[in-house]
């Protein structure tokens, strides 16, 4: 399971720190106002949906924020359970299946409105972890309809203590006060009447539910989304997660809207092929969006400026040094990926123009080299096609090499790889050392 | 289940196989997610530094060089066996599970009286690394016998005059050891060891693949399929690239 939400760790940290430091209350980020439209006296656990339409929107819903990826462990299905890691302990997803005791069975339809949008949970306020500060762009049509699909989900009796791993005083949930007054803009979807449906659509489901911005902005010191590099980038510690923007170089300048729609329900748009953490976006959310949704989506990031990213300098790859690498990208990578790089269309990579691999930040393709990944395995694209791993082959040098060869080939222009950056991932990672030969 | 007990139930087995439940197959969902290496997938490469683990006596690897080197001797096609890494990938051999033949099945024949007819080649009991023990020792106690010296001191001319006797069983050895199987036994070890990657300890820089134009552990040959009758002067390149 990807480490990507290690992120929760940066944001819990963050949040006692500071919440010490501002010391004040936040009326702004705590008022609930907003959940008033639910219900406030029937209990999860009384009340079962018979609304066959509001239960499937719902269900798409679900599928939009993608509540699976972090609530559906082995202990089945919303049972919660998914640990994410800190420094500082780690912090356990809720059962929020209907089940009374353990789950959220006792939750009102407002107080899961509150849960959800607004942060607050049973136990008190949420670590942001949970991505209430996107959901709170949901509507409330969209959250009723969730309501009616989540009373549809079987209780399953699994006990969680959330927060029992983290360490004094960061399993002090009023700390996050301070957190959410800094950072949590509480305010609905706003339409902006000046653009088309399509585009207020692609933007509710990128800003809301997708919660895209959790991975692909960089954050600040306090764990928080930079909104002034909004969608440029962001490195999610053992992936990075690429400049969705229109930069030609390394966002999405030559993609087209049918493009980032393909990627999106099929894991590929023919160059791209998702790989890690949106490996698993696309298995488990953006594969079920609608084709409208799909495309709505592509038609609002090529509508973003482009971020000022300049691809690097040229490198020449000609050179009789790199020869020698051309030769081991041949003999290793050639077969999959293709002597031109032109990959397999769908299932292998292409490197050439495969802007999202030309950022300055080549985590992704380090991380491949070490780990090996897995292709989106979708109901178009059926193979989830592997990339095998290369730690136990080549050293530190050999695979800068040969990333450095990839990035400036076939028209390709990027920094060159540091061996040294490829060292501390495979130490982070805990992937096996070159073998020792005679 | 021993082997030779499988061997003799398999007709049984084949005409009650109604009987056994398919069931008893592992079935399989889905994919593996990760595409790492487990370590039982990886190779298992030969180091040097600990020295000789198995001949670990100068006299044995004097005997060995002199035989694996009269068997690929240094000419102008490349280097001998000995210099190519032979003995150092053999030791590594006979130090681990060839040596201990756990492929091997290694308990007496069931009927003795005519297993090499069942079988169709010679059994052992012994392991590889046994047999090379007393295969060393009975090859230096007929050079002593027959020539008065030590096995290494003899002639190139006379070290061939006594492989071809093993090999054409005219030469019995000692001990019991058999002389054909011993011969082939090195033979087939002395191949291996100029053969196998460099990264098992012999085939040093490659020198057995660039002789017989082995381009290594390539992965495609698309790119050259189209280009027949042509010298593709192929670089060798080992599974462990040293750089
Ligand atoms: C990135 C991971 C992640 C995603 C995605 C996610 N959650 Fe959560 N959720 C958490 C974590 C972690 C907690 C526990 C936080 C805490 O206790 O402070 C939590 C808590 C909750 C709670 C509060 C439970 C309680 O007992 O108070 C509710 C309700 C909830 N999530 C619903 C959802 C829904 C619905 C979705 C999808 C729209 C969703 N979550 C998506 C991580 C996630
Ligand atoms: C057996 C086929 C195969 C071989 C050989 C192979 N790859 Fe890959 N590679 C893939 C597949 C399939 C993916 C897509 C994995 C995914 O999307 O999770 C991939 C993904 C990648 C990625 C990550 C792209 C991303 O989206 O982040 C990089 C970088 C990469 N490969 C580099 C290489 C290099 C360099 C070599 C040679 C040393 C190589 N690959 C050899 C099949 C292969
Ligand atoms: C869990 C973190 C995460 C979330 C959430 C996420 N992404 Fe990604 N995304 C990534 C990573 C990491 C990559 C790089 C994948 C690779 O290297 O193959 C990526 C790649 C992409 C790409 C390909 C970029 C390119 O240039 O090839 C697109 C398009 C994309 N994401 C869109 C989205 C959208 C739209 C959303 C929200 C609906 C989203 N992502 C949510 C982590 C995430």
């Amino acid at each position: 399971m990807a480490n990507w939400k290690k992120i929760g760790a940066g944001i819990a940290v963050i949040a006692v720190v500071a919440a010490i430091g501002a010391g004040g209350w936040a009326w702004h980020s705590l008022n609930t106002v907003a959940s008033n439209v639910a219900d406030d006296t029937t209990r999860l656990a009384d009340f079962k949906s018979t609304d066959q339409a509001a239960i499937e929107r719902g269900e798409y819903v679900m599928r939009l924020g993608d509540c699976s990826a972090c609530h559906t462990r082995e202990n089945g299905k919303f049972a919660g359970g998914y640990e994410i890691g800190t420094p500082f302990g780690t912090l356990v997803s809720s059962n929020i299946t209907p089940d009374a005791g353990t789950g959220i069975g006792s939750m009102t339809e407002r107080d899961f409105f509150n849960a959800v949008r607004q942060g607050i949970g049973q136990h008190g306020m949420l670590y942001p972890a949970m991505p209430f500060t996107a959901y709170r762009k949901f509507s409330d049509q969209d959250m009723h309809d969730l309501w009616a699909y989540m009373s549809t989900v079987t209780p399953v009796k699994h006990d969680i203590d959330e927060n029992a791993g983290m360490k004094f005083p960061y399993n002090i949930r009023l700390a996050m006060a301070g957190w959410d007054m800094l950072f949590f803009d509480n305010s609905g979807f706003r339409v902006d009447g000046s653009k088309d449906d399509a585009w207020n659509r692609g933007k509710y489901i990128v800003d809301g539910g997708g919660h895209c911005a959790a991975c692909h902005s960089p954050r600040n010191m306090l764990g928080a989304e930079m909104g002034s590099a909004y969608l440029q980038g962001g490195n999610l510690g053992e992936w990075f997660a690429p400049d969705l923007t229109s930069n030609p170089h390394a966002g999405l300048g030559t993609a087209s809207a049918q493009d980032i729609a393909n990627y999106l329900q099929t894991g590929s748009d023919g160059v791209a092929v998702a790989a890690g953490p949106m490996a698993e976006a696309v298995e488990h959310s953006t594969q079920y969006f609608s084709k409208a949704d799909a495309l709505a989506v592509g038609t609002y990031l090529k509508s973003l400026p482009a971020s000022a990213t300049q691809p690097g300098p040229v490198q020449p790859v000609d050179t009789p040094a790199m020869q020698k690498v051309a030769l081991a990208y041949e003999v290793n990578c050639s077969a999959c990926h293709g002597l031109g790089g032109e990959g397999i269309e769908g299932m292998v990579p292409a490197f050439k123009a495969n802007h999202g691999l030309l950022s300055s930040d080549a985590t992704n393709m380090i991380h491949a080299m070490l780990q090996g990944a897995r292709a989106a395995h979708t109901h178009d694209r059926q193979t989830a096609a592997g990339m095998p791993a290369f730690d136990w082959k080549m050293d530190d040098r050999q695979i800068a090499d040969l990333l450095t060869f990839v990035r400036n080939s076939w028209g390709n222009t990027a920094t060159p790889v540091a061996a040294s950056d490829v060292g501390r991932l495979r130490e982070f990672l805990k992937a096996s050392k070159k073998m020792a030969t005679p | 289940m021993k082997r030779r007990d499988l061997l003799r139930s398999f007709g049984a087995a084949m005409t009650t196989s109604a009987l056994v439940s398919p069931a008893a197959a592992a079935e399989l969902k889905g994919f593996p997610e990760q595409t790492a290496m487990s370590a039982d997938h990886l190779p298992r490469p030969a180091m040097k530094g600990g020295g000789f683990q198995v001949f670990t006596q100068e006299n044995d690897r004097k005997i060995l060089a002199a035989v694996f080197d009269r068997l690929i001797p240094s000419d102008k096609f490349g280097p001998s066996a000995s210099e190519a890494g032979c003995l150092e990938f053999l030791d590594d051999q006979l130090a681990g599970r060839y040596g201990e033949g756990r492929a091997l099945y290694l308990e007496g024949p069931v009927r003795p009286e005519n297993e090499e007819a069942i079988m169709g080649s010679p059994q052992f009991t012994q392991t590889p690394r046994q047999r090379y023990e007393d295969g060393l020792k009975a090859l230096e106690a007929y050079a002593k016998a027959t020539d008065g010296v030590a096995f290494h001191a003899l002639s190139p001319g006379r070290i061939d005059e006594i492989l071809s006797g093993l090999e054409e069983g005219k030469i019995e050895l000692p001990n019991g050891v058999k002389g054909k199987w011993f011969f082939e036994l090195m033979l087939q070890n002395a191949r291996e060891g100029y053969l196998a990657d460099p990264l098992y300890g012999g085939n040093r820089d490659m020198a057995g693949w660039k002789m017989i134009g082995f381009p290594g552990a390539r992965y495609d040959y698309r790119p050259y399929i189209e280009r027949q009758g042509e010298n593709l002067k192929l670089e060798p390149v080992s599974l462990i690239p040293k750089d």
